[in-house]
């Protein structure tokens, strides 16, 4: 069913006081003014703030904002023994940064990533939450490895305990698991390397779940449609982003338009869940375009495998922007649906 | 009349840290708790303070410390027509800005630095820099809601930059430094960032500089060296100096502001780290292609710290600079 979704992140804060909570907090904890157990509470308030904020905007699938995660690979390595996090360094193209994880050591699952972050969301939404994970080969690729034999083994290790996770979250009663791979762009010569890793993945995954797995930060030139043959359930990625022009980006970088003509060309043997808003520019599509995406999507997809969502977590935009861009989302749906059934 | 510049000249990469009573007052303003011209008073005593402390140590090229900026963006697009300024967005941890939105054609309605720096200027006779935030720079740390793509925006955003340098070189500039620090991010956009700085420096008799940190230069040395500019600045203190085994490789043909003080560490260099960094730069530039530097604005750091790096780093070089003259005597 044509469903409207998001990424990842949302902004953990936006303009209003009591939308900063957040950042307040932070100072309040770092000034020893307020415990970890009340720093975790405001962080569960604000977690339940931004899953109302997703579902008033219509989203339909869920993320639980990922509010207590610094970026997307601290908050998991963090939790997994085995793993030292060191200096900053860029997130892709980026104005944010991570703090990059080195293994030293035999890496150890913890038994519990983001389980209980699921169980707390699940609970207090209305409609169905998405598990988000970073996958195991992006996971391996911006860390360094000082432990294991080889990149391939490394990757391995981190394919089973994101494995051992994805049976952990459908225990829990997760539906939704996807994970997002935006190395695989940065790094396509490795598509060998990333099928094994897949595979690997792959079979941990319980029956009945729907897995996604999410690529962006680039574009599928040159390993689509060889990646569709992945053992996973949706493909999303990219297709809102701004063009290549001739002296300014390239197409390495914007895989928006890229990303069309290739599916265009080859239509997806799979579920798709298509970015057809742009996360990282303020710029509104007007609900003309939207429709416009909506329509050329359906001529290469049935509505029954097309979810739509933003090309990139949200977190790129301030807050008012990210809830007006998915409520834009949403309404060129509903409108989409109501014309069908007068039709 | 100006003093004359010695050889290994030291001057800075632009901020200092604002003085407490400086940061409350700013928050206060913001809070319009104080009036405007409160704030001013405040920020020309504290420009005239870190003036003065940077006669005293002996630093030969000045920069104002940037007092009355926020972020190195943000104050353009707050003057600059076309512009408005959106919510919060985070960068790491629990930091936060307010990323520009270009909604408009990009215009200069009036001067966006000039006026700063003849009140810093007409506190010294040693030269102070024009400090200028690089077209490429601006455009990647702003959300773009007219122009067609990022060339088209930084090719506007050039102009504007290139009236504003040359208002600074009539008002006396005799050192302009175009900041770009957003260059080392995407190797494949450089040469628009070349094409845009060509335009912002075209015609300008101040000398030229750049200041380029965070990044991969593996990727983009030696096409680096076409940005149309006299001197490019590097930080080179945080990445232990890897840079100089590439210079070896492909000569560094410019003159090289060379990042001498960690910028992101608390802990004040010695005398001897610091000369130790100068002499392995010496292994690979001429004396006269060299001006020592912090690795970046110091605005992170508390003032105290600021002003210790800084007299260390002036120290260190005068101690070269007189082995360097011994050396040449003995010749």
């Amino acid at each position: 069913m044509l469903t409207v979704t998001v990424v990842s992140h949302y902004p953990k804060i936006g303009d209003s006081p009591e939308e900063q909570l957040l950042r307040r907090s932070f100072g309040q904890f770092d000034r020893k003014e307020i415990n970890e157990a009340e720093l975790e509470r405001i962080k569960d308030e604000v977690t339940q703030q931004v899953i109302q904020e997703q579902i008033e905007a219509g989203v339909e699938v869920i993320t639980d904002g990922q509010i207590r995660w610094d970026d997307p690979m601290t908050y998991l390595a963090g939790k997994i023994k085995g793993f030292t996090l060191t200096g900053l360094l860029r997130y892709f193209d980026t104005n944010t940064f991570y703090r990059q994880p080195i293994a030293a050591e035999e890496l150890e699952d913890p038994g519990g990533l983001v389980v209980k972050d699921f169980q707390f969301a699940n609970a207090i939404s209305s409609v169905p939450v998405k598990a988000v994970l970073t996958g195991p080969y992006t996971l391996a690729k911006l860390s360094r490895n000082r432990y294991y034999k080889n990149e391939e083994e490394f990757a391995a290790r981190l394919a089973d305990i994101l494995g051992e996770e994805t049976k952990r979250l459908a225990r829990a009663g997760a539906k939704w698991i996807q994970f997002d791979e935006p190395a695989l762009l940065r790094f396509k010569k490795e598509l060998p390397l990333f099928e094994k890793i897949w595979t690997r993945l792959a079979s941990f995954f319980p029956e009945g779940i729907e897995t996604i797995l999410f690529l962006n930060f680039g574009n599928l030139q040159g390993i689509y449609p060889a990646i569709s043959e992945l053992p996973v359930g949706s493909l999303g990625f990219d297709l809102a982003g701004p063009p290549a022009t001739k002296h300014g980006g390239s197409a390495e970088q914007f895989g928006g338009s890229e990303n069309w003509r290739i599916l265009e060309r080859t239509p997806l043997k799979k579920k798709l869940v298509a970015g057809i808003v742009d996360a990282r520019n303020t710029k509104m599509e007007t609900e003309e375009e939207l429709s416009k995406k909506l329509e050329r999507l359906l001529a290469l997809v049935s509505g029954e495998d097309l979810s739509l969502s933003p090309n990139y977590g949200l977190e790129f935009l301030p807050r008012a922007a990210a809830k007006k861009k998915l409520a834009h989302l949403s309404k060129v749906v509903r409108e989409f649906r109501e014309a069908k059934v007068k039709v | 009349m100006t003093p004359s510049i010695p050889i290994l000249p030291t001057t800075s990469v632009g901020s200092f840290p604002k003085p407490d009573y400086l940061k409350r007052a700013r928050a206060q303003a913001s809070r319009g708790e104080i009036k405007e011209k409160k704030l001013r008073e405040l920020e020309e005593r504290a420009t005239r303070e870190w003036i003065h402390f940077q006669e005293e140590i002996g630093i030969d090229i000045l920069v104002d410390g940037e007092m009355y900026r926020d972020d190195m963006v943000t104050y353009f697009a707050e003057t600059l027509k076309g512009f408005e300024i959106s919510g919060l967005v985070r960068s790491y941890g629990n930091r936060y800005y307010r990323k520009p939105v270009v909604v408009d054609e990009i215009k200069r309605a009036k001067p966006v630095t000039v006026e700063w720096f003849q009140f810093a200027q007409h506190l010294t006779k040693k030269p102070v820099k024009g400090m200028l935030t690089g077209p490429y720079t601006i455009m990647d740390w702003s959300f773009n809601e007219y122009y067609r793509d990022r060339r088209e925006l930084t090719l506007a955003l050039a102009e504007v930059i290139h009236e504003e340098a040359v208002d600074l070189e009539k008002a006396g500039a005799q050192y302009i430094q175009i900041d770009e620090p957003a260059i080392s991010v995407r190797p494949e956009e450089l040469p628009l960032a070349i094409e845009a700085m060509k335009i912002a420096t075209r015609g300008l008799r101040a000398k030229t500089i750049t200041h380029i940190c965070y990044g991969d230069f593996q990727k983009i040395y030696p096409d680096l060296l076409e940005i149309p500019v006299d001197q490019i600045d590097l930080e080179l203190s945080n990445s232990e100096f890897d840079l100089l085994a590439l210079f070896k490789r492909y000569p560094f043909t410019k003159e090289i502001g060379l990042g001498v003080i960690d910028v992101h560490s608390h802990v004040v260099e010695t005398k001897d780290q610091v000369k130790e960094r100068i002499e392995r730069a010496l292994d690979v530039f001429r004396p006269e292609q060299i001006y020592v530097d912090p690795d970046c604005g110091l605005k992170t750091r508390e003032v105290q710290e600021a002003k210790d790096k800084l007299r260390v780093m002036v120290e260190a070089t005068k101690e070269i600079r007189k082995k360097l003259e011994m050396a040449s005597l003995n010749r």
